[in-house]
């Protein structure tokens, strides 16, 4: 059994047994600001395994982990979701992922791997020795009752999007459950990060979600710099900071254009793409990519920003908020986008806390949450603005102010870009034992890199949450009810990961 | 201003004019061999992420399939024998084309295909995409509006004359990717957009298969690139039509 040494002071960690972690979580959460961040699996050695959880204190800033080892032995551990259902997916990945059984979780089945394509006794992550439970074969949930039918979509879509698949119960127009089931786009990014050399894991790291690069690699570097103790140079941490709130500007910017698409409004729908371009030809002046990729590394950034490239930058960043400002009002004040997306998908404020929903569509339904106050090394912390209507205009409205938070910002963070290096060496090994975790509001939510060595100062597991973990779940609460043409708008005010997802 | 068709007027013309741009000199382009000699020194070879590169004596192979443009081994090259590209049509119709070499081989160019010449209807498939997908849908919006080459994005199997695939194809998606080609009516032919697509890129090696594209779909054009240039993915299309 290895023990983990904490490497910042904001970093503290409890051994507690597999019967005690729900109390002892459940008892935790209950102090003013705590939140759960995620749960997972992790092999101490060939035969051995435990459960980790991680909780964030978001008033101070810091971190616990608590690991419930299992017994020799043993497959299956008490399930927390009871208590705290906003880990419900978390335990079914590690129940696919290690063959460890949530006992007493009120859904079980499989997550990630889908019995016809792999292998039933296949548990990619779990050690050589270690004792399994079999995976299960995947049943839907059967709404039953006269006139239901269902509706199966998926895992292709129609459009030019991520595969998935939704199985829709619905009486006449009107779905009563819609159960979402992910995983097929499975690569094992969370195995691989621990098998490929930890210096070159931030490629990796950042193509968890395919449009969260800069998210995934801020995320990533937390963790590291988080891990060696270590900071990025002040003007790094300002052009990280740059790369983050451009890529939320581009997605919510595109985010509006396509709301405007799902209901058949033209304007909207063709003049927020060529803003989304422009936000994306910003991202290429100050990373290189359109996508921000390879910009964000641990210790610093790629490259640096001279200045006639940081004055171009204000100077577009100035002209594109001209631009959304004239734009907005005529898709959110518009009577007939108002009239279809108000009180479309409700999702409430008691079942958005409960399941941890995050980001801006947490907000939308009144969490008020955003890892931005928690993290260092994201923005200023804003008053995070919140609404308590939860429909699709509210998760629209949530991005408009996003999207003038994060051009105030950018133009703050350019005005005012610290002189300094822009990299800071890394040590060549990584400390034994130690908890790294790097927590990032991404443009979706709160976004998770936790990493944790063994004691020889390798990775021994590699743990992302990304916002879409969560928010899945929000969007089938908030579909319930409504008609299935609506599902497209209501899904896109989400426009959750799958790729992020399904690791 | 509330009016939005003011608004569509004011904004104008979006479509982007000139056809195959240079990437503009603050972007990343992929890298490319040039004849500069290499003194053999390896530093390309250990910082590149997805093992892209062999290096025998002053004799260099770039293997752009599996390459991700990070732009590493440009800045550590100290010969110049590894430069940027800076031109957009980086598309080919074959596996062989995306090795790069300096001291190249001779090249057997393949025959265009005489079918589908002047419009293509595709389905696009997503199978654990790195953005390849958002470059895809960027190429049919106004700006780079592959419409007006005769490239539709269509959502039945059974409209598409071409399968574009993004994303690695691993476990989970390669039994959907098949089913979708088998729906496909004859002739038919496949494009791999992405680094991921075509080797399995980063993800390349790992449990979950995800390898790439399986090889045994016939393959009518490569788009390297994580993710590729939207007009990097037009020029993919046009050489899949027979037409560039
Ligand atoms: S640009 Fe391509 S070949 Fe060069 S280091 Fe990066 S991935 Fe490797
Ligand atoms: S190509 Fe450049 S970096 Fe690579 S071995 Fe030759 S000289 Fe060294």
């Amino acid at each position: 059994m290895t023990t983990l040494q904490p490497c910042a002071p904001a970093l503290s960690h409890i051994t507690v047994t597999p019967a005690d972690l729900a109390t002892q979580v459940t008892a935790l959460l209950l102090q003013p600001g705590w939140r759960f961040g995620h749960l997972t699996a992790r092999s101490l050695d060939a035969r051995h395994t435990a459960i980790d959880v991680l909780l964030l204190d978001t008033q101070r800033g810091a971190v616990t982990c608590l690991t419930a080892p299992l017994a020799d032995g043993q497959a299956e551990y008490p399930s927390l979701t009871a208590q705290l259902p906003a880990a419900h997916w978390a335990e079914r990945a590690v129940g696919d992922l290690f063959g460890l059984r949530a006992v007493g979780h009120p859904r079980w089945k499989s997550m990630l791997l889908h019995n016809d394509r792999w292998p039933v006794d296949l548990f990619p992550l779990a050690g050589a020795a270690q004792a399994t439970t079999p995976r299960e074969p995947y049943r839907f949930l059967q709404v039953s009752g006269s006139g239901i039918h269902e509706i199966p979509v998926g895992p292709i879509h129609a459009g030019i999007i991520e595969p998935g698949h939704f199985r829709f119960s619905c009486v006449g127009e009107i779905i009563t459950n819609l159960e979402i089931r992910l995983g097929y786009q499975h690569r094992g990014i969370e195995g691989r990060l621990t098998e490929v050399p930890w210096r070159q894991a931030r490629y990796l790291a950042e193509s968890a979600s395919s449009d969260t690069a800069a998210g995934n690699a801020l995320a990533h570097a937390l963790a590291v710099e988080h891990l060696l103790g270590i900071a990025p140079p002040p003007r790094a941490a300002a052009l990280r900071i740059l790369a983050l709130e451009l890529e939320r500007l581009a997605n919510h910017i595109g985010d509006i254009g396509a709301l405007s698409g799902d209901i058949g409004y033209s304007p909207g729908a063709s003049l927020f793409p060529p803003l989304r371009g422009a936000t994306l030809a910003l991202a290429q002046t100050l990373t290189g990519n359109r996508r921000q990729r390879w910009f964000v590394q641990p210790g610093g950034v790629a490259r640096d920003l001279d200045d006639a490239r940081r004055r171009a930058l204000l100077q577009g960043v100035q002209d594109l908020a001209r631009r959304v400002t004239d734009h907005l009002p005529l898709v959110l004040e518009h009577a007939g986008v108002l009239e279809r997306m108000d009180g479309v998908g409700r999702l409430s404020p008691t079942l958005a806390r409960d399941f941890s929903i995050v980001g801006p569509a947490g907000r939308a339904s009144g969490t008020g949450y955003d890892a931005r106050v928690f993290s260092p090394a994201g923005a200023p912390p804003a008053a995070a603005t919140r609404r308590i209507e939860g429909d699709v205009l509210a998760r629209a409205q949530m991005r408009a102010e996003e999207i003038a938070s994060s051009v105030a910002i950018l133009t703050q963070t350019l005005d005012t870009l610290p002189d300094s290096p822009i990299q800071v060496a890394l040590p060549a090994t990584l400390p034994p034992d130690a908890v790294g975790v790097g927590v990032v509001e991404a443009w979706r939510g709160e976004l998770l890199h936790w990493v944790t060595t063994n004691a020889d100062g390798a990775i021994a597991r590699y743990a992302i949450k990304d916002p879409s973990f969560n928010n899945w779940t929000g969007l089938a609460i908030a579909i319930r009810g409504n008609l299935v043409t609506d599902f497209p708008l209501c899904n896109k005010s989400f426009n959750l990961s799958y790729s992020g997802n399904d690791l | 201003m509330r009016n939005p068709f003011l608004a569509l007027v004011r904004a104008g013309t979006q479509t982007l004019t000139q056809s195959f741009p240079d990437l503009p000199t603050e972007a990343t382009g992929l890298p490319t061999v040039t004849a500069a000699s290499c003194r053999g020194c390896g530093a390309c070879v250990a910082g590149c992420p997805t093992q892209a590169i062999v290096v025998a004596g002053d004799e260099v192979t770039l293997d752009r399939g599996r390459c991700l443009g990070c732009g590493q081994c440009v800045r550590c090259c100290p010969t110049g024998t590894l430069a940027e590209e800076r031109a957009t049509r980086t598309a080919v119709r074959t596996r062989a084309e995306l090795l790069l070499s300096n001291h190249p081989g001779p090249r057997t160019p393949s025959a265009a295909l005489p079918l589908l010449r002047r419009s293509l209807h595709v389905r696009e498939v997503s199978t654990g995409d790195s953005a390849g997908d958002l470059e895809v849908i960027a190429s049919t919006n106004a700006q780079f509006d592959v419409a007006r080459f005769g490239v539709h994005f269509v959502a039945s199997p059974r409209h598409a004359d071409a399968l574009l695939v993004t994303g690695p194809v691993g476990r989970g998606m390669r039994e959907a990717l098949l089913r979708c080609y088998a729906a496909m009516a004859e002739p038919r032919l496949v494009i791999a957009v992405g680094t991921d697509a075509i080797s399995g890129g980063l993800f390349r090696g790992g449990y979950a298969e995800a390898n790439g594209v399986p090889t045994d779909l016939p393959i009518a054009a490569y788009v390297p690139g994580a993710p590729p240039h939207p007009w990097s993915i037009i020029h993919g299309l046009l050489l899949a039509m027979g037409r560039d």
